[in-house]
């Protein structure tokens, strides 16, 4: 049928035998059948209490889980889990959904902050150095500590006979952030006193050790240069003073007394709380008046920006801290899983 | 922290010759005084801006700690100088913007007027003010015949998008379980060619 | 031979009503029934029908009509069952002339050119409002409604083209779509026949022709559309949905009238842009098969770059529409007299 043609002219996964917490089984029990009614029915109550399952399991663990299991139950197991809290029955783990860091975390790890410099803020240089710094941690423990605290560092040494130093003093000072955080240790060797700078992250660190876990009043001890020896003076062979479980840090109230000038700095205008007061001379106070001069820029305390542009914001502290501590909370459960997995090895 | 967009440094504005910061954050102070008062204001443009971070950070920090918190009321004595606003922010605008995801003022700039200083002016406004709006309502173009085509053309056509997708992956899931199949048949076909010399053994036998 | 049939025909026309009178030129005649002859028929019947209608009307009574919206509100005076809301526009203002393509009276859609019948509150309606919905039903709908009229006038007059229906309005899909029997075998149409198709419904923007509304009584319907076997099967019950139960409305623009519940369009500028994308062959349930023809258009008001309209709009208009095939016996999934849907 052709085109012109067609137109008119116009248109157109059982939990029993889970990381040693061997629980008999019901079945097994009857069998033996010497049980009284009483222990039979703390049986049940055993079978019950272990019915939690662990997801997260470690290669460790499931290679436990898989190995040739005898067709019968040990002793010695039994009789530990008879004895074990855990027949008195548990409640079920609660699982955290919503993971919080405690609001004193940022003041255990400081070093994890960014610096408040908004000019210089690098966010994904940031991200990548907490990651670092997470992975060294895996390697080395590094403890809890603050400035007043006594600690003995481990260092390789290529030069000591077997390569390895180790330096024992109090903190005087820590600081800055990312990888490029530090601590000062200061001691007294041979009747002179020896400051060493460590970089906390540093590949030649060994291990950090804190032999007494305290704080002091000020966050800077670098006055203990212009104080008696005897203040800076420890022993290198002390032993480590474990704090209870669950307790503060104490704060060392100790006011120490300077020595007479000169000093290396102007201590008495730098607002100490650690020292003895001092004798002021009429020069002295002028110096203070100069420098805490708090009526010249009276504004500077209500300045909300200045406050602002001077910190890092809470809720950005908040998301890192919550960040650092998650990851701290499943390196620790690492660490205590391979502490256990070496235990069996003995 | 401010969820709007501000200059990184703080502006030196200059309110009188020789001035110093004190009289800056007097301005400044001013200017957070009437727009906490009268919740819209229109200083020049550059003011507005600096005192917009200052307003925004008051609301943040009595939203944050309330009104039993002594730096907190400290700071609101200080910004607001007349004392019934006080009230006003803990009472009025603490509960208005309790639940804001965005920042709690609105700047606009207003043109420049000629002849004049050509120094522009703004308008500060808090959110949620009862004024009328500065910016006319837009007309919705959602239902206009062109609008209502295209949007189901994108529709239509991201749908066939990801029925290419999903048609794909159901391939490549057969071509893995085709391969599955084949390297079975390969093993089976290595436990036969282990066989195969005892066959000759008995042909051999038979011979 | 041709004196004595001449003369048959005359007895016969005497006797005989005028729907059988062609039935009758049906039976006589050597040709079998082309468009033009059965649109003219209908074209008699729908003015004699009219005539009646408006002779109906023996006094001419006043209502008052509100008008709100722009250039201003206010109260007109007009004739009761005469003045219609065209004439409403013509004492305010051009514009709402030209652009108005529907008006709401008393909230309710009302064609253009249908006489008012009682006091009511008016408001003229354009295809650039804020909510244009019903204005871009009513447009889809007469889309469809000038496919009709394409089809019917395109081809020559050997090939007699049954319309069937089209389905209710849906501005997503993509396309308008009017169902015919075409009886053109295995016919494809190119690109360039779509075009000479299109072309004849882009012409009626100079035509300028008016939409006029007339509702029937069934039997006139009948008589009507006594040569289209598709819509005398579905008269009976678009009447029995009517309002009265016995009537059917019915669409006139130009010389093409057709079946349809309104409402429609007030003329053929309005339609800016049409285009016949595609003609698809589809097997409905009780009528067979069927080809489902296809368009897409604009209006004159709304301005789209070619580019958006031959590269985005016209690929998807071609597709096969996926609106309900015509069937009898289910009639709520595809009904051809179809209230406006607000």
């Amino acid at each position: 049928m052709g085109f012109k043609g067609l137109f008119e002219s116009g248109q157109g996964f059982t939990m029993t035998d889970v990381e040693g917490k061997l629980v008999p089984e019901r079945g097994r029990m009857d069998v033996e059948g010497a049980f009284t009614h009483v222990s039979s029915s703390q049986v049940n109550v055993a079978y019950k209490s272990t019915h939690v399952i662990n997801y997260k399991r470690t290669r460790a663990e499931i290679g436990q889980a898989l190995r040739k299991k005898p067709n019968y139950l040990h002793y010695d197991l039994v009789d530990k889990h008879r004895s074990s809290p855990l027949q008195k029955g548990t409640d079920n783990i609660t699982v955290e959904t919503d993971v919080k860091a405690p609001r004193d975390y940022r003041f255990i790890m400081p070093e994890f902050m960014p610096r408040p410099h908004f000019e210089y803020r690098d966010r994904v240089l940031e991200k990548l150095e907490r990651r670092d710094m997470l992975r060294r941690r895996t390697v080395i423990n590094i403890p809890e500590f603050y400035v007043g605290s006594i600690m003995a560092v481990t260092v390789s040494d290529p030069f000591a006979p077997n390569k390895k130093n180790r330096f024992l003093g109090i903190c005087i000072d820590r600081g800055g952030h990312g990888l490029k955080a530090y601590f000062v240790l200061r001691n007294v060797v041979d009747g002179l006193g020896v400051e060493i700078f460590y970089q906390m992250y540093s590949p030649t660190l060994h291990s950090i050790e804190v032999i007494r876990l305290e704080k002091r009043l000020d966050d800077r001890l670098y006055y203990l240069r212009n104080c008696p020896l005897e203040h800076s003076t420890f022993s290198f062979d002390m032993e480590p003073i474990a704090l209870p479980r669950g307790a503060q840090v104490p704060v060392n109230t100790l006011k120490l007394k300077l020595n007479p000038k000169p000093w290396d700095e102007r201590w008495e205008r730098q607002d100490l709380k650690g020292i003895e007061p001092i004798e002021l001379t009429p020069k002295m106070i002028k110096g203070i008046q100069k420098v805490h001069n708090a009526s010249a820029t009276p504004w500077k305390k209500h300045d909300l920006m200045l406050h602002y542009r001077s910190k890092v914001n809470e809720e950005e502290e908040e998301t890192i801290m919550a960040e650092v501590y998650k990851e701290n909370q499943l390196l620790e459960s690492m660490r205590k899983t391979s502490k256990a997995t070496l235990k069996k090895k003995k | 922290m401010l969820r709007f967009r501000h200059q990184m440094q703080p502006r030196k504005l200059k309110v009188t010759p020789g001035a110093n910061p004190q009289a800056r954050i007097n301005k400044l102070r001013e200017i957070v005084t009437g727009l906490i008062r009268y919740e819209r204001v229109e200083p020049l443009w550059y003011f507005a801006d600096e005192a917009r971070q200052y307003a925004e950070r008051l609301l943040y920090l009595a939203i944050k700690n309330g009104d039993k918190h002594k730096e907190t009321m400290e700071l609101a004595d200080y910004w607001l100088e007349e004392k019934d606003l006080v009230h006003k922010l803990f009472k009025v605008l603490v509960p208005r913007y309790k639940n804001y995801k965005t920042c709690y003022t609105d700047l606009h700039k207003l043109a420049v007027e000629y002849p004049g200083s050509g120094i522009p002016m703004g308008v500060l406004e808090l959110r949620g003010n009862p004024w009328p709006p500065i910016i006319a309502r837009q007309r919705d173009t959602k239902f206009i015949l062109s609008n209502m085509l295209l949007t189901a053309a994108k529709q239509d056509f991201y749908n066939t998008k990801q029925q290419l997708k999903s048609d794909a992956a159901t391939k490549r899931q057969q071509l893995i379980e085709k391969s599955d199949d084949m390297h079975t048949i390969r093993r089976t076909d290595d436990s036969s060619s282990v066989d195969p010399p005892a066959k000759t053994e008995n042909l051999m036998m038979d011979r | 031979m041709a004196s004595t049939f001449q003369n048959l025909r005359h007895s016969c026309l005497k006797s005989m009503s005028h729907n059988r009178i062609h039935k009758c030129i049906r039976m006589f005649s050597s040709q079998s029934l082309t468009n033009t002859d059965v649109r003219k028929k209908r074209i008699e019947l729908f003015d004699k029908e009219k005539e009646r209608q408006v002779g109906l009307v023996t006094r001419v009574e006043k209502i008052e009509v509100k008008h709100v919206g722009i250039p201003e509100d206010c109260t007109l005076i007009m004739n009761k069952y005469l003045s219609t809301p065209f004439n409403c526009a013509m004492h305010m203002q051009e514009l709402l002339m030209t652009r108005s393509a529907l008006a709401l009276v008393n909230g309710q859609p009302w064609d253009m050119h249908r006489p008012l019948e009682t006091d009511c509150e008016i408001k003229f309606l354009h295809f650039e409002e804020e909510d244009p919905r019903i204005v871009n039903n009513a447009f889809w709908r007469t889309c469809s409604f000038v496919l009709g009229h394409v089809l019917e006038t395109a081809f020559q007059d050997k090939f007699y083209i049954e319309l069937c229906s089209f389905p209710s309005p849906n501005v997503s899909s993509g396309s308008f779509v009017y169902d015919a029997d075409l009886k053109l075998g295995d016919w494809k149409p190119s690109k360039t026949e779509l075009n000479c198709l299109s072309r004849i419904g882009l012409r009626l923007n100079f035509a300028d022709l008016k939409f006029q509304r007339l509702d029937v009584p069934v039997s006139v319907a009948q008589d009507m559309f006594s040569d289209n076997r598709f819509k005398r099967a579905q008269i009976p019950a678009i009447a029995s949905k009517s309002k009265s139960g016995s009537t059917v409305t019915m669409y006139r623009m130009g010389d093409h009238i057709d079946i349809s519940a309104g409402p429609m369009i007030a003329n053929t500028s309005q339609i800016g842009r049409y285009s016949i994308t595609a003609i698809h062959d589809i097997e409905s349930p009780s009528f067979g098969k069927l080809s489902r023809v296809q368009g897409l258009a604009l209006p004159t008001q709304i301005m789209l770059h070619s580019w958006t309209y031959d590269t985005i709009l016209r690929p998807r208009a071609a597709k096969l529409n996926p609106g309900p095939l015509p069937d009898l016996k289910a009639p709520e999934t595809h009904i051809q007299q179809q209230l406006p849907s607000h």
